[in-house]
């Protein structure tokens, strides 16, 4: 399955250290300037995201409505990585990773579907890539990063220690 | 830089000095601390209202999207991800 990447599940999922693990269930497609994002300083995510792109795990995307793009900006009130990545996902028809809150309220209005990092998680628990006990662990670090809801935490755990997805 | 004047109560002129003397800093420098993490605050709080994209906080302050990350998780600032929106993602069929 494809999925259109924005920088903050992108990041999250490398802070976390998840990435090589999501690519072995999805193909990461991101556009230019989510690349220019992710790599804008010399951080272990950054070097990690750098080594993907290059290895071409991690595909690069040229977006080439410029009008668009700014449009979606204007639109949503958002930058331009998250409206690039809004406009590959549209165009494509793609679903989005995205955790951002005026992304998600923009993929809703374009009618697209979407996932966080926190999803990713728990389709490698329930595929069983991650063990019960590491992806408790990984939760953890991501809950960290993520700052997710006390709701959608306690959801998150218990769907690893029921084994749902 | 420039220059502006502005009248202050005397508390927060107290506030200024006293940080001053704390941290051996002049009282200038303090103020534009002051200010700055007074920006840095506001942006903040209209990311965590859903206000501002993750992009566009970053940008506003001058770092990039990593470190905001790392600067939200420190301050402990909830993602505006709702949860009627993480359900929604359960919706995906992949």
């Amino acid at each position: 399955m494809i999925i259109v990447f924005d920088s903050s599940t992108l990041i999250l999922l490398a802070k976390t250290d998840l990435l090589r693990e999501v690519l072995a269930e999805v193909e990461i497609i991101i556009s230019q300037e989510v690349q220019a994002e992710c790599l804008a300083k010399k951080t272990a995510d950054a070097e990690l995201i750098s080594l993907l792109v290059q290895e071409g795990r991690i595909n690069v995307r040229k977006t080439i409505d410029a009008k668009a793009i700014k449009q979606l900006q204007m639109d949503f009130r958002i930058a331009k990585a998250e409206a690039e990545s809004l406009w590959l996902a549209r165009k494509h028809q793609y679903p989005i990773a995205i955790d951002d809150g005026p992304g998600i309220k923009a993929s809703k209005v374009l009618g697209l579907q979407f996932l966080t990092a926190v999803h990713f998680l728990l389709r490698l628990a329930s595929r069983n890539i991650l063990s019960p006990e590491l992806a408790q662990e990984k939760l953890t670090t991501l809950v960290q990063y993520g700052r997710y809801s006390k709701r959608i935490i306690e959801d998150a755990m218990s769907r690893l220690q029921e084994g749902r997805k | 830089m420039g220059v502006i004047s502005l009248r202050l109560e005397n508390s927060e002129l107290k506030r200024i000095d006293d940080l001053s003397s704390q941290e051996h800093k002049g009282r200038s420098t303090v103020a534009r601390e002051l200010i700055q993490q007074g920006l840095q605050f506001r942006m903040l709080k209209q990311y965590r209202d859903g206000k501002l994209s993750l992009g566009n906080l970053a940008k506003s302050l001058g770092i990039s999207v990593g470190e905001t990350i790392d600067m939200l998780a420190e301050f402990g600032i909830e993602s505006p991800v709702a949860y009627e929106d993480y359900l929604k993602g359960f919706e995906v069929k992949w």
